[in-house]
């Protein structure tokens, strides 16, 4: 029996791709964001809110995920910016080579950000890098304060938590300041925002933190 | 969820390792997977198993090591000539 070391990433044909991307993106200085979060938390109406805010001729453009359906597409194609609909067909997450298709006969030179929107679900999205600077975990307030105890992976690897909905807290037991706990457990100093899509408020110290994060790419 | 795609990716790394060693058969693939990586090990042994069933790896077993945050990793492959 001859054992035959090998020592590298499973998922290593994804990172060399989404590595590829990544020096792309930066060689233009465009921000690159993956959303992740639970089916139904409200990562396309925060897209839709986010382009709303943006002035005519913003060189943005966004990728959506979903299993199937263009629906997300169709929703955010309306403030007038690029959008692409990736539908996975079954898989759960997107991946380095799905987005590199997805890129493809856009001109990267056009762009300074890039939204790209994954399909719901908070734990396979976690292992694949899609060459991003930042993901972004996006939790509501009609979830639990533990998910980020029961998922902490994406939390681990989140630069920010936007928590969504507070316009509902009179309404569910649901207590921030519990969730702002379980999150800082799995991790310390993560930065969180609490924005209401519905109602708008908070969206101005997200449009801030999106501001300045463009500034710094 | 996704166990079915990191069984593909191991696949897809053991054949290409296993060609460079010809007429030798992989007797175990060893991975080692941390507690945040977002892995079931049986789930993941189930979709290996299933994946490699009448092709050159059938007899091959997965051997997972626990490790530290959300290390996925192939680490080695044990043949027999």
């Amino acid at each position: 029996m001859e054992r035959v070391p090998l020592e590298r990433k499973v998922l290593s044909e994804n990172d060399r791709i989404a590595g590829e991307l990544r020096e792309r993106f930066a060689q233009r200085g465009i921000l690159v964001l993956n959303f992740i979060s639970s089916p139904g938390s409200g990562k396309t109406a925060l897209l839709e809110r986010t382009l709303e805010g943006f002035p005519q001729g913003t060189r943005v453009a966004v990728l959506t995920g979903d299993i199937q359906t263009d629906n997300d597409a169709q929703r955010l194609s309306r403030y007038g910016f690029p959008v692409r609909q990736i539908t996975t067909a079954g898989a759960c997450h997107l991946d380095a080579r799905m987005i590199e298709r997805g890129l493809e006969g856009w001109d990267l030179d056009q762009l300074d950000l890039l939204l790209i929107e994954n399909v719901g679900n908070l734990v396979c999205p976690t292992s694949y890098d899609l060459g991003e600077r930042a993901k972004i975990v996006v939790l509501s307030v009609t979830e639990g304060e533990d998910k980020p105890l029961k998922y902490p992976g994406i939390f681990h690897k989140a630069e920010l938590m936007i928590l969504n909905k507070i316009d509902l807290l009179p309404y569910v037991p649901f207590k921030p300041e519990l969730a702002r706990e379980c999150a800082n457990r799995v991790h310390p100093g993560i930065q969180i925002l609490e924005v209401s899509c519905t109602t708008g408020a908070g969206l101005d110290a997200w449009q801030a933190w999106l501001e300045r994060r463009r500034r710094a790419a | 969820m996704h166990e079915m795609g990191i069984a593909s990716s191991v696949i897809e790394s053991v054949l290409a390792e296993a060609a460079r060693h010809p007429g030798a058969r992989v007797t175990k693939v060893g991975l080692r997977i941390g507690e945040l990586a977002g892995i079931d090990q049986a789930s993941l042994t189930f979709c290996f198993e299933a994946l490699v069933k009448e092709t050159e790896l059938e007899s091959a077993i997965l051997a997972i090591e626990d490790a530290g945050c959300d290390e996925l990793d192939l680490a080695y492959l044990e043949l027999e000539e």
